[in-house]
């Protein structure tokens, strides 16, 4: 296979059946036969189509809203205003765990704080219908001032978007992390960086769109089949707005199209889909556009971050200070984690013992923000990576040498309070150098062509699962049937990212029988056992030990139930390849079925093992390589290659985790060069809610890349030593990429996305600067 | 309105009532059940929905239904030779990763399919090219040309044994 990915193992303490194989992914067959069924292929008898209405303006009380015209028109079912909906304050980002979640949505609110909020919903037989009878809506609005900056928002003087008490539009209170003595660090320091860096508004823009369907049957019992990452957060969001209990609502996610985060969030449709079934009595499906997925979809935060620090000749960092500011959007969603996870991250990845960090989080009239892979941390390094590139060109050190000298080792205390384990970054730092002959590129002649080269390295850590913001849980049921097959039951969410696939190979490895005799059931809140979601990096790490915890259990059971039939004690039996085994090496074995199937007329064996697990934090670390060329008559910018180098613990599916790298890469370099969902700032309105005005690299932009992943910091806590991988790559690859733009043409960037027109403009005043 | 259109799909014929004004995406997945496409903008800028038109590759969601009479469709649905066994693209979509969520798969095999109908033995820079307008999200691109490079290989090996 000509697959790129290699792995380096490090790791030699047992050898690995199934786990670290690149077996054939479980789900994959019907997503290629387009068998898989998403939440949008669901028809049901008699099914409706619903639609909301939107407002077309920012910020704004509702005065009035006349729904007549709506219901007059032929094939119109129900209409739904704030009046027809109850009205409970719920968190948008519904951890239960959270400390920090902000509980400030209503379904349907009389008010409207962001453009293209849901003000209503229709029901139709048709969505055409559907279509017509929104725009026959009429809404009457008392306009309130918009606030669409940051700025406009936290001055004292700004009116609240949410009555929460805070004052300047905060979400939280600020987040202040001090360590050490930061004024006594600059004291020492020999050379001080101070800089603001500017952040665009990147979003998820997953392949499809949101879409739920809701039914109700005889007993009050709601099924819904919706695109969500946290199914089971759906399902209590849905009971404590709707007022009905846990065992009354049923959520079914089988396959999703992406989420990348953001599907953490209800978005309005789920309750209005259910509340618009419920008062019809027929199904209802609710579909977005792709208009919709962008207007009321969740963005990554965009903001700004003052830093400053200073730094010793000899190339020490002695002290660190930032202020984080985000805009947080129309509602609070993800913005308390994204800004403690953020904020917290400047602690770490380049050690500093002095660090005073403020982190604050604002209420807007724009889009919402939400979670999206890399939680905070894709914004907070790329300013400390940049700034360690700058460092180390005034302190004449090369940036690889530099960063490899400051790189978090183990021990440090990690942003969550933990020790780091392992010397992960360094090794992947060094990594990216020896595989891409870093110092004999950096001499290579750099001719004053058109088309300028240039490399560049950005690093990266980050933790697997959200502890200790949310105190995360993973659940798994491991049945053995009396054929020695066996079912996995997880509440684990399936992304795509190929978890389930990884689950069944732990719980093969466990249990000592073939990846094929492993099924999943999932995705069922009736059925599976209760679990957070898929997100924070955290599935195989966390669902991944719980499958292998509740593989164990079984284990000990077949074996204590097989010691008898081979006069053996339980300590002495394995189970390998589907046999039980004598393992003093008697010979003796015993087929699985034999051992665990029914007897002589006796029933087969029950065989049923419970997992549960309760992670506190690991750290994944990764090194970016990026070789760009910057055309210096257009400004346009092309990577040409990414090297990049992960560091994840074991790895259970190599391609798998592959894939996961190179999506974020994809992403990354998004984000970095091209990808910002722009508002007009004078009222509002989203400026390029569509796939053609809002630019995401394709086949044609995408490098290749040359992924390597190593072993070398497994971490305890994880499955076989297993961490996350899902956000890493995103992190490190922005900051590769504005340094490789530096070392081909000498201009800093401080922000993203940097666009040909800037960059051109920036080598325009470039040539002015060195002509006077 | 409705109106009745004829075409082939996947091999068979068949009869839909549709709304006038209604896509040939629209068509398949609701009164042909058909769900394998899929619709990820609705305007022609994603590729989810590519189906093979009269052998020419189509975002369904662009062309009308009733543009489609008379037209030979295929999609994803019918691509496997039999049921139990995959195309030789669906079998190296699934060896090297080429699926991770899964929605744009349909339309990137319809596309990769199209493309290897025309030119069995296609560059890398070809079919980035030929895969231009579909979006995928989620695989940065890479496994997704190794598998289409494979299959050509495949097919090529296959094709002259
Ligand atoms: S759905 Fe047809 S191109 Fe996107
Ligand atoms: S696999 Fe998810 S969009 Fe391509």
């Amino acid at each position: 296979m000509n697959t790129h990915e290699r792995i380096d193992r490090d790791l030699s303490e047992r050898d690995f059946t199934v786990v670290g194989k690149s077996v054939k992914r479980s789900d994959t067959l019907e997503k290629v036969t387009g068998a898989a069924r998403y939440a949008g292929d669901v028809a049901l008898p008699g099914m409706l189509y619903a639609k909301m209405k939107r407002s077309n303006i920012a910020h704004a009380r509702i005065k009035s809203i006349d729904t007549s015209k709506a219901l007059a028109l032929q094939g119109v079912k129900a209409v739904l205003t704030h009046q027809d909906v109850p009205r409970v304050l719920h968190a948008g980002s519904p951890h239960p765990r959270s400390a920090s979640v902000t509980k400030d949505q209503y379904i349907l609110d009389e008010r409207v704080r962001y453009w293209g909020e849901g003000v209503a919903a229709v029901a139709a037989v048709s969505e055409e219908i559907a279509e017509r009878a929104v725009a026959l809506i009429e809404v009457e609005y008392d306009p309130l001032p918009g606030l669409f900056t940051i700025e406009a928002a936290s001055d004292p003087a700004a009116p609240p978007i949410h009555e929460n008490g805070l004052g300047q539009n905060y979400v939280l209170p600020p987040v202040f992390v001090t360590r050490g003595d930061v004024d006594k660090g600059f004291g020492e320091a020999d050379l001080v960086i101070e800089r603001e860096y500017d952040l665009g508004r990147p979003t998820p823009a997953y392949m499809e769109p949101n879409v739920c369907v809701s039914q109700w049957d005889g007993n009050g019992k709601l099924t819904m089949w919706t695109s969500t990452q946290s199914a089971f957060m759906v399902r209590g969001t849905l009971a404590e707005v709707l007022g009905v209990p846990l065992n009354k609502v049923r959520v079914i996610v089988d396959h999703m199209g992406g989420g990348f985060g953001a599907k953490q969030d209800l978005f309005q449709n789920e309750f209005l889909c259910a509340l618009l079934a419920r008062r019809t009595g027929r199904p209802v499906k609710m579909e977005f556009s792709r208009k919709e997925t962008f207007v009321g979809g969740r963005s990554r935060h965009p903001g700004k971050i003052w830093l400053k620090q200073g730094f010793t000749r000899d190339g020490r960092i002695v002290a660190r200070e930032a202020r984080v500011t985000f805009n947080s959007g129309a509602y609070g969603s993800h913005g308390p984690g994204v800004t403690n996870v953020g904020t917290a991250a400047l602690t770490s990845l380049y050690r500093c013992e002095n660090v005073r960090l403020e982190g604050r989080c604002i209420y807007t009239n724009s889009p919402i923000a939400g979670a999206f892979r890399g939680y905070g941390v894709v914004q907070t390094y790329y300013a400390l990576d940049l700034m360690m590139d700058e460092a180390a060109e005034k302190l004449g050190f090369d940036p690889a040498e530099f960063k490899l000298m400051n790189a978090v080792r183990e021990g440090d205390m990690a942003p969550s309070g933990h020790p780091i384990v392992g010397h992960g970054l360094v090794d992947c730092i060094r990594r990216v150098m020896e595989e891409t002959n870093w110092h004999e590129l950096r001499r290579r002649e750099k001719p004053e062509t058109v088309k300028r080269r240039g490399i560049g390295i950005g690093c990266e850590m980050h933790g697997s699962s959200a502890y200790p913001g949310i105190k995360e849980q993973g659940n798994a049921i491991v049945k053995m049937n009396e054929d020695g097959t066996v079912t996995l039951i997880t509440g684990t969410a399936g992304l795509g990212t190929g978890a389930h696939t990884a689950l069944s190979q732990i719980v093969a490895e466990e249990l000592g029988v073939p990846f094929e005799a492993v099924s999943v059931v999932q995705g069922d809140t009736d059925i599976v056992p209760w679990d957070i979601g898929a997100f924070a990096s955290h599935t195989t790490y966390l669902g991944g030990r719980a499958a292998q915890l509740a593989a164990a259990d079984v284990r000990r059971q077949v074996l204590e139930h097989a010691a008898p039939l081979l006069k053996a004690e339980p300590g002495d039996l394995a189970i390998r390849d589907g046999f039980v085994v004598v393992a003093n090496g008697s010979n003796q074995s015993l087929r699985l079925s034999e051992a665990v199937g029914p007897q002589r007329g006796m029933p087969a064996v029950q065989l049923v093992g419970v997992g549960t697990y309760m992670p506190t934090k690991s750290y994944s670390f990764a090194a970016h390589f990026a070789e760009v060329e910057v055309d210096t008559e257009t400004g346009e910018v092309a990577v040409l290659e990414v090297v990049p180098v992960h560091e994840i613990g074991r790895v259970i599916h190599p391609i798998a985790a592959a894939g996961q790298i190179e999506g974020g890469i994809q992403q990354g370099i998004g984000h970095t060069l091209s990808e910002d969902y722009v508002i007009d700032l004078t009222d509002g309105r989203s400026l390029n809610p569509s796939f053609v005005d809002y630019k995401m690299p394709l086949s044609m932009d995408m490098p290749s890349i040359r992924t390597i992943i190593i072993e070398t910091a497994p971490d305890p806590g994880g499955p076989y030593g297993a961490k996350g991988v899902g956000e890493d790559p995103i992190i490190a690859i922005g900051p590769a990429i504005a340094n490789a733009i530096y070392d081909a043409i000498g201009v800093r960037f401080h922000h993203y996305p940097i666009t040909p027109e800037q960059v051109l403009n920036a080598l325009k005043t470039k040539a002015n600067e060195t002509r006077q | 309105m409705n109106r009745l259109v004829s075409m082939t799909v996947n091999g068979e014929p068949c009869e839909l009532s549709v709304a006038l004004n209604r896509t040939l995406l629209d068509a398949l997945r609701n009164e042909g059940s058909l769900t394998g496409t899929k619709k990820g903008c609705d305007v022609g800028d994603c590729g989810a929905c590519t189906v093979i038109m009269d052998g020419r590759p189509v975002n369904a969601c662009l062309v009308l239904a009733a543009e489609a009479e008379g037209a030979a469709i295929e999609t994803i649905e019918g691509l496997q030779p039999a049921y139990d066994k995959p195309h030789a693209l669906q079998q190296k979509f699934m060896e090297f990763g080429g699926a991770q969520c899964g929605f744009c798969t349909p339309g990137i095999i319809m596309m990769a399919k199209a493309l290897l109908d025309e030119n069995p033995d296609p560059s890398e820079d070809e079919i980035r090219f030929a895969l231009a307008g579909n979006i995928c999200r989620c695989t940065g691109y890479t496994k997704i040309i190794d598998a289409v490079r494979a299959t050509a290989e495949e097919l090529r090996r296959a094709g002259t044994l």
